[in-house]
């Protein structure tokens, strides 16, 4: 019988939606903004795709597990910690310190990097461990592509392996104010199942890197058509795109351009769809987020199901520099959106340089 | 059945091929840079022996191979016809496959065909140095061996991506005494620009031959040599498809089908031209001439039909033809002689009339194509000549579902033996599908105003 640690945090992501970029300290913020909490969703959609029955789970009381693995039907529950009702990353590393009294097989986490972070504190290489994506950003290697993902590991635990992975954390501050300041956190043990494991993140800073966005900048803004709302996403490269236009882009944010000027800065899902409610043609520039490839449903929630359904699938442009290309095998679509996931083509075009692209594979 | 048709060295084609002879209207003339005027003889002379630019402009249908020309030519050719029976067995196609291999010249491509005729011209103008670019080193290799048998000296600008990807060819130009430079260089002002522009440029075909061109037109003894796209080039390719259809008259039979490669063209051009006459004349109007392009630098799929300059810095004159603009530095393929942006004008011409299509494919597919060739026929084919079995493929493919037995013969214009690292980069998955972004370039053209 597997024993398994099961914890949910049940503010992330909430920052997501509302353009936040994170949650750490502005949970309360992001819940007047009108962010709705999506990580006991996520779980859910994971639990229920779980096959097997043996599995004994240990958890926290409440809505860091007990109500998720009840609402999944799961009868072998052992609550292992009570936290009051406002939980915290104090509540995170507590439950971690039980689930390593009770020698657990695994330990599953439904947050973000915030989250990688609190767990790694406290179980390091010991005990392996798998996220469940829910958080804003999810640069850590240790997270599954997506619930199926995480279930199918569940489901084949004895027959995985184990690999090191990299818990990257960002200054969420530095974060908010433009820059992308990630470091390496510390190295935990991931159960392995095929290719389904997402690797770190990587940020590449090298001379040819620049050489390469500039290149795509070139292009793109030379393509650019008049009189449409160019949508583009977060990132160095696309933030280089607004460079040659003589724009001043945050490098997290989403933003929106016309006619190479800015229309509205940092944009979230609301003011996105306010703009795509006009019959003005517009267009999403979306990078992948490093070695993961996920185009959507990663660091830019704000480009949310309804905002790709309104701008149409043909109109989104993906942008990446010839190494980031490298090490990211193929392109990754996970809106949260399973229809429209689906209606995305078998492959995309990316644009790596000027006239030049090249073909990616799309998983979801 | 014959696996390996053979003509005797006397059945080596006395007369080129002018294929501008049989075309419904004449081309669309080459425009001098600057005054945008139809360029003269003239215009050429600092570049060209006059009798090298007699070809290039001339009407005649025929045009004589010089005896001193063709007995050089002897050392390889005839070159084989081959009856790829054991591809066709692999394929299960009811298709016939005949393929020209010109592998067997002395540089290892057809690239020999032309570098003899106009090292030879060159000498009889009394011509001392030769200039010139390379993309993979095919035709630097070619003008190196037909320089040495004339006694001239030559000078190699080779694509830079290319002249670290591709040691051994630099090797072999050495070997027959040529000098090889990695462009772009700083011995031209046209390669000082382009490397103040982008220190590290990978280099283009584009960009080589702006600096040939600028070395010839500033030395009073030296003159440039061009290995594809020109009108003289392609002409003396022609023996490639004349002794093809020589051949293949040997075994009763004649193509349904007729592919090659296209970078500049005249690989292609050589082999297709004596049918494309055959076509534009009446005797065969069926025939299927296909050019197999990169994905990633589809000029006759992708671009424009219109007035542009064979080189980068724009020192050429305007040509008419199918082109991604002269300032567009395709990836570093492996095929690196496929990397031009432009095509020949002829090659463009017979494109836009219909008599020819093109085709264009992802670079892995090839490759894959190629070991395909490789583990049936034996041969180990040049990455440019990995696009021309691709199609022969596909088109045997097409018979087996329709079971039509048609005839397709293919240029296999080169062996690859430089390239393994290619054909390692195959093997270990590290090859990208590049491809052009041709909907994003057209749907912001669509707006330009048209210029006359």
């Amino acid at each position: 019988m597997p024993l398994i640690g099961f914890l949910i945090n049940p503010v992330a992501g909430l920052g997501g939606t509302v353009g936040l970029k994170g949650s750490d300290g502005v949970a309360e913020k992001a819940l007047m903004l009108g962010a709705v909490p999506r990580s006991g969703e996520r779980a859910l959609l994971m639990l229920n795709q779980v096959r097997r029955k043996d599995i004994l789970f240990f958890t926290c009381a409440g809505p860091m597990g007990e109500e998720i693995l009840k609402k999944a039907g799961t009868s072998l529950i052992n609550i292992i910690h009570h936290p009051a009702p406002d939980t915290t990353a104090a509540d995170t590393r507590e439950a971690c310190r039980r689930f390593l009294s009770e020698n657990v097989d695994l330990i599953v986490f439904c947050g973000g990097d915030g989250t990688a972070r609190d767990v790694f504190d406290v179980t390091g290489s010991q005990i392996p461990v798998l996220g469940l994506p829910a958080g804003v950003k999810m640069y850590s290697g240790v997270f599954a592509l997506d619930p199926s993902a995480a279930a199918s590991v569940l489901d084949n635990l004895e027959s995985t392996g184990r690999r090191d992975a990299e818990i990257l954390d960002i200054d969420e501050e530095a974060y908010r104010s433009g820059t992308l300041a990630t470091r390496l956190y510390g190295i935990a043990r991931v159960p392995v199942l095929g290719e389904k494991i997402q690797p770190a993140k990587n940020i590449f800073e090298e001379q040819d890197e620049e050489r390469a966005k500039d290149e795509i900048a070139r292009f793109i803004t030379r393509v650019m058509l008049p009189d449409t709302y160019y949508i583009i996403g977060a990132g160095s490269t696309t933030e280089r795109i607004a460079t040659h236009l003589g724009v001043k882009k945050t490098i997290l944010g989403v933003d929106v351009l016309m006619n190479g000027r800015m229309v509205a800065e940092d944009a979230d899902e609301k003011t996105l769809l306010s703009f795509l409610d006009e019959k003005t043609p517009a267009r999403i520039i979306i990078s992948p987020i490093g070695s993961q490839g996920f185009i959507f449903g990663r660091g830019t929630q704000q480009i949310s199901a309804e905002v790709i359904r309104r701008v149409g699938l043909d109109n989104i442009i993906v942008v990446a520099t010839p190494a980031k290309c490298r090490a990211t095998p193929s392109l990754h679509v996970d809106t949260g959106d399973p229809s429209l996931d689906s209606a995305f083509p078998e492959s995309l075009q990316v644009i790596s340089g000027y006239s030049i692209a090249r073909r990616k594979n799309v998983g979801r | 059945m014959q696996t390996k048709i053979l003509l005797d060295e006397e059945e080596i084609p006395r007369r080129w091929y002018n294929v501008l002879a049989d075309l419904p209207s004449p081309m669309d003339p080459p425009l001098h840079p600057q005054t945008q005027k139809p360029v003269g003889p003239g215009d050429l002379s600092a570049l060209f022996p006059m009798e090298l630019i007699r070809q290039e402009m001339s009407p005649d249908r025929f045009i004589d191979i010089p005896a001193e020309v063709r007995d050089v030519l002897t050392l390889w050719r005839p070159s084989p016809l081959y009856r790829a029976k054991r591809l066709e067995q692999f394929l299960k196609t009811p298709a016939k496959i005949y393929y020209k291999w010109e592998g067997v010249s002395p540089a290892g491509s057809h690239k020999t065909n032309t570098s003899v005729p106009q090292a030879y011209y060159n000498m009889k103008a009394g011509i001392e140095r030769i200039a010139t670019e390379t993309g993979a080193g095919q035709w630097g290799s070619a003008l190196a061996f037909a320089t040495m048998l004339y006694d001239l000296q030559c000078t190699i600008y080779m694509v830079r991506s290319s002249y670290t990807q591709k040691p051994y060819r630099k090797s072999m130009m050495h070997v027959w005494g040529a000098e090889c430079i990695p462009s772009p260089s700083t011995k031209t002002k046209s390669g000082q620009a382009m490397l103040a522009k982008d220190p590290d440029t990978p280099g283009s075909l584009g960009g080589a031959i702006s600096e040939a061109v600028e070395d010839a037109a500033t030395h009073s003894n030296t003159n440039y040599s061009l290995g594809s796209v020109l009108n003289h080039v392609c002409l003396h390719q022609t023996v490639i498809g004349l002794e093809c259809r020589e051949q293949l008259q040997k075994v009763d039979d004649y193509p349904d089908v007729v592919i090659g490669c296209v970078g500049g063209g005249s690989n292609f051009a050589g082999i297709s031209f004596p049918f494309a006459g055959d076509k534009m004349t009446g005797k065969h109007k069926e025939i299927d001439i296909i050019g197999v392009e990169p994905a990633s630098c589809p000029s006759l799929t992708k671009g424009m039909y219109a007035y542009d300059f064979g080189d980068v810095a724009g020192l050429t004159p305007l040509l008419k033809m199918f082109t991604l603009g002269h300032d567009f530095i395709p990836p570093s393929i492996h095929a690196g002689g496929l990397r031009y942006h432009g095509d020949s004008p002829i090659v463009s011409r017979l494109v836009h009339d219909g008599v020819m299509r093109a085709v264009a494919y992802h670079q892995s597919e090839v490759f894959d194509a190629a070991l395909t060739f490789a583990r049936t026929e034996g041969i180990i084919v040049a990455p440019e000549t990995s696009h021309a079995v691709k199609a022969a493929i596909d088109q045997a493919l097409e018979c087996r579902k329709t079971g039509e037995a048609k005839t397709i013969l293919f240029n296999c214009s080169g062996h690859g033996n430089f390239d393994m690292s290619a054909y390692d980069a195959f093997h270990a998955k590290q090859l990208v599908d590049y491809e052009y972004p041709d909907e994003l370039i057209k749907q912001s053209l669509a707006r330009l105003p048209k210029i006359s």
